[in-house]
């Protein structure tokens, strides 16, 4: 009936946003577990314990050695199971929803995590040995140093690699659809093929998209002069 | 023991050494780079070691705050004796990590590359010692990193970022932040080879006024004239091993130490 005329988007537009910050809201969780993950792996891998050292190479080998959306369907399966039984191990019902979500929170968590510990792995070994060296003399803890010196010197290396995951994490919430769960771009398809309007659809979950990518972008470009204050601008 | 946050430097009455090595043997691989090498730095003196490149001078200060580990011998810093852990041989194989960071607070040192941290200002990198390792509040710190900027004519730059300075006043930098942690023994590491000659005379000026102050310090540098004119003790290496020793008067004087020294004059 309305389906070619831009009423059509504007029946859809309440769905659509909630979709939005669905989509949002799985990638911003994604991110901040994927940071943790990333640094762990990265301690991990630059540790003088080889078992550790092994265990974070077989993760970050095999996780992005495997494309995106077979771990997400091959996760999905496996992790939603274990969710399951764990909620109704607890005698909590009607969980589905939550475990849509916990899903793809963690399968696209566990996926950043292996990327961002090759960033992070190469942020740390880029500073320069004196600046850890120096932290040593002067009585450093581990912690102290960790937090006070190593973060704060990887940052500015470890920054657009950061940011390059983050925009390839938003694509990839896409990916959570073919698990059915109502992010943007579900949503959309839903939309598109309820009314036929495909291009009208699309090309607005592209413009979304857009908007989401675009305004983090000018975020990263705020931390990174941030992070790099320290450092003359290039000429 | 502690030391104590006076702003005004007062040398020690005590005679007892802030340092001293017995017999340490470092390696590195097959390379033997000290061969037994004993040493004390008595409170208030200034000792340099000296030496041609390869002597293993830079191995021996930096032993004394443990960034190397010796693999045999014995060390006390500040009156403690280093508890290492030997295996039955005898050889150093770990150290205990909690008296390590406790000592190398008493133990401070000026790099050759100045190890500034970029991303702190020259005040935050003053401060951050004091704050993270002696736990002191901002304000004192503050207080103490001002001091100590004062000290070494920096304190107009407290908000510039290290690598806006030039390299001489990167070091500047670098000696208030190895002042404001109150050591008991300053630790220099070839100061002013890193910089441009005509910077080298400001950062020696301002170690000759600590010497001067009567602080207990062990540099090692290639900066004869200046080793022989600030040291209370002179120590030359000469592959692992000490050559010569003695009070520069002495070490001048001896027909045998001068041998040795000539290539390095």
């Amino acid at each position: 009936m309305t389906s070619m005329t831009p009423e059509g988007l504007i029946d859809w537009a309440g769905p659509i946003l909630s979709g939005a910050l669905t989509t949002v809201q799985i990638a911003v969780l994604a991110y901040a577990i994927g940071l943790l993950l990333g640094l762990l792996g990265a301690g991990a891998k630059l540790s003088p314990w080889a078992p550790l050292r092994g265990l974070a190479t077989a993760y970050s080998t095999l996780i992005r050695a495997v494309p995106e959306l077979l771990l997400i369907l091959l996760l999905y399966y496996a992790g939603a199971q274990a969710l399951d039984a764990l909620l109704a191990y607890l005698g909590m019902t009607g969980a589905v929803q939550i475990t849509g979500f916990a899903t793809a929170v963690g399968v696209l968590a566990f996926v950043q995590g292996a990327y961002m510990t090759e960033v992070f792995r190469g942020a740390i070994l880029a500073i320069p040995s004196g600046q850890l060296e120096a932290a040593d003399a002067f009585g450093f803890s581990r912690w102290a140093r960790f937090h006070r010196i190593v973060l704060p010197g990887m940052l500015p290396n470890a920054l657009p690699g950061m940011s390059n995951l983050w925009l390839i994490l938003i694509k990839d919430t896409a990916l959570i659809s073919v698990i059915g769960f109502n992010e943007l771009f579900f949503t959309i398809q839903q939309a598109a093929a309820s009314s036929r309007a495909y291009f009208l659809f699309y090309a607005a979950a592209g413009v979304i998209y857009l908007l989401m990518t675009l305004s983090s972008t000018a975020l990263f470009a705020r931390l990174e002069r941030y992070v790099r204050r320290g450092q003359p601008t290039e000429a | 023991m502690t030391s104590s946050l006076q702003h005004a430097f007062r040398p020690r009455s005590s005679t007892a050494p802030a340092v001293v090595a017995n017999q340490l043997i470092k390696h590195f691989g097959d390379l033997e780079v000290l061969k037994g090498v004993s040493l004390d730095v008595p409170e208030g003196t200034v000792t340099s070691i000296i030496g041609a490149s390869g002597s293993g001078k830079s191995t021996l200060l930096r032993c004394m705050n443990l960034l190397e580990r010796p693999d045999q011998g014995e060390l006390a810093i500040a009156d403690e004796a280093i508890r290492f852990d030997r295996n039955p041989q005898g050889d150093i194989i770990g150290l205990d990590r909690r008296q390590l960071q406790r000592l190398r607070a008493k133990v401070t040192m000026v790099f050759q590359q100045f190890n500034l941290w970029p991303h702190l200002t020259v005040l935050g990198n003053v401060i951050e010692a004091p704050m993270r390792v002696k736990k002191l509040s901002r304000k004192r710190a503050t207080a103490l990193g001002e001091h100590y900027l004062e000290r070494v004519g920096m304190a107009d730059r407290r908000d510039a970022y290290p690598a806006f300075l030039s390299g001489g006043q990167q070091q500047r930098v670098a000696i208030a932040r190895a002042l404001a942690m109150e050591p008991r023994l300053l630790l220099f590491d070839e100061p002013t080879s890193a910089l441009d000659p005509e910077r080298v005379n400001e950062v020696l000026g301002v170690i000759r006024g600590l010497a001067d102050e009567g602080r207990t310090m062990l540099l090692v540098t290639h900066e004869m004239h200046f080793a022989r004119e600030v040291s209370d003790q002179l120590v030359y290496l000469d592959q692992g091993q000490i050559a010569c020793s003695g009070t520069p008067e002495d070490v001048f004087a001896d027909p045998r130490c001068r041998q040795f020294m000539a290539p390095a004059a």
